[in-house]
């Protein structure tokens, strides 16, 4: 009983990571720049632009409301929180603050729509 | 027969000059790349823009200052004049917002090509070779703003993310780089600060900040301050990108470091170089304490992030 629990939670985290999980990138923007952000299985993610990594952190989300919690090495260890708004299938997101303290990043965020890379 | 020959081959080989010429049309990035090399934009047509920002340096110097016309001094270190894509002020004081404005300063300065833009485009309007080039990538003749728009443009091509460090980043490739990278990158995030200033994809927050490198005495560039008018901008000069940092030697605004030992050894503590600084950033006021294997650590990592373009 206890391995099937165990394989059920396993499966569920997958599932529940799995939603955001991977290479999502923008859009080329008015000066060509493509933004972009890899959210990996071991739950740490790498931004970057123009293929330039620019930000190294960890994550966390929680599909059942869909936010995404996560630290990076550019805001002194603030954590921010996001709710992420998946459209057209899961194919592209955007995120909208929950809390951040710190305003560039907020300000990048939500600036950001971002298609999944197939 | 024997002249018929002759007359086909001079046919076929005109012909064929014309043909790989037409292969080779000029567009605003080729023309820059041209011009960047040519001294016909200084006054005694001795030195070129690549004279001081030399390519196999990703376009920095070897020289604490670059020596321009007549061998004239310098008065700050060559910045590197790569991956500037995303930056929002050039010079080591900001004192041009945009590209283009910074492609035609170095030309006027005395200290450099010393020669009146006015002239070097004069130059340029009377120069065969130019004014076909300038007629087709931009259909007209060469101008102060379109010249200073090729260089801009070939500058913005100048762009580097082939580093071992982004291999490891951008392609999830963990053997990309040494055990020692890795932990340089977390003391480069950690311990040694330097991510707080050299933040950002091209490692600048793109921001000016006062490292401790102005005493008032033997080190009295005042930086920033001349360009804002404020106090508090004295001896504050731009974070400068770390990308391919490795080759680009000596270091900082006066070029007073020869090596990265030295740069990291003057960062674990800033006073044991420069103990009178005035207006030092708050970030540097306390030593970190690095270890040595933490120095080899962050110049190993400072290594990494040296493009595949620039390796032997």
């Amino acid at each position: 009983m206890k391995i099937l629990f165990l394989a059920f939670a396993t499966c569920f985290a997958f599932t529940a990571n799995d939603k955001i999980t991977g290479r999502w990138e923008s859009k080329p923007s008015q000066k060509g720049n493509v933004t972009g952000v890899v959210f990996k299985t071991d739950n740490s993610l790498e931004g970057y632009v123009n293929r330039k990594p620019f930000v190294s952190g960890t994550y966390s989300f929680n599909i059942e409301d869909s936010t995404l919690s996560f630290v990076d090495n550019g805001c002194n260890g603030a954590k921010g929180t996001y709710k992420v708004m998946f459209y057209h299938n899961s194919d592209s997101l955007r995120f909208s603050v929950i809390s951040d303290s710190c305003n560039g990043r907020r300000e990048g965020m939500e600036r950001l729509i971002m298609g999944k890379v197939k | 027969m024997k002249k018929l020959v002759i007359i086909s081959t001079a046919i076929a080989a005109i012909i064929f000059i014309r043909a790989t010429t037409k292969n080779s049309p000029i567009d605003k990035e080729s023309l820059g790349r041209i011009l960047f090399s040519d001294p016909i934009l200084s006054k005694d047509s001795t030195v070129s823009c690549a004279s001081c920002h030399r390519p196999e340096h990703a376009f920095a110097d070897t020289s604490a200052v670059s020596l321009g016309v007549e061998r004239k001094k310098g008065l700050r270190n060559t910045p590197m004049a790569m991956n500037l894509l995303l930056a929002n002020s050039f010079f080591w004081d900001g004192r041009a917002k945009t590209l283009e404005e910074q492609a035609l300063a170095p030309i006027a300065n005395p200290n450099e090509m010393n020669l009146p833009v006015e002239e070097a485009v004069y130059r340029l309007q009377h120069n065969k070779k130019y004014v076909a080039y300038f007629k087709e990538a931009f259909n007209s003749e060469a101008s102060k703003t379109n010249l200073s728009a090729a260089i801009a443009a070939f500058e913005r091509t100048l762009e580097t993310a082939e580093s071992p460090f982004d291999n490891w980043k951008f392609s999830d490739d963990s053997t990309a780089v040494s055990a020692e990278v890795k932990r340089g990158f977390a003391l480069f995030n950690g311990k040694g600060n330097c991510v707080k200033c050299h933040f950002g994809s091209d490692f600048t927050a793109n921001e000016f900040r006062n490292i401790g490198l102005f005493n008032g005495k033997n080190l009295n560039d005042s930086g920033r301050s001349i360009v804002s008018g404020k106090a508090d901008d004295i001896g504050k000069f731009k974070t400068s990108s770390l990308r391919n940092i490795a080759i680009t030697s000596p270091y900082m605004h006066n070029g007073m470091f020869k090596t990265l030992d030295e740069v990291i050894d003057f960062y674990n503590d800033t006073r044991k170089i420069v103990p009178n600084a005035i207006n030092k950033d708050s970030l540097l006021v306390k030593p970190l304490g690095l270890t040595l294997q933490n120095k080899k650590d962050l110049k190993a990592f400072l290594i990494s992030l040296t493009d595949k373009r620039f390796k032997q």
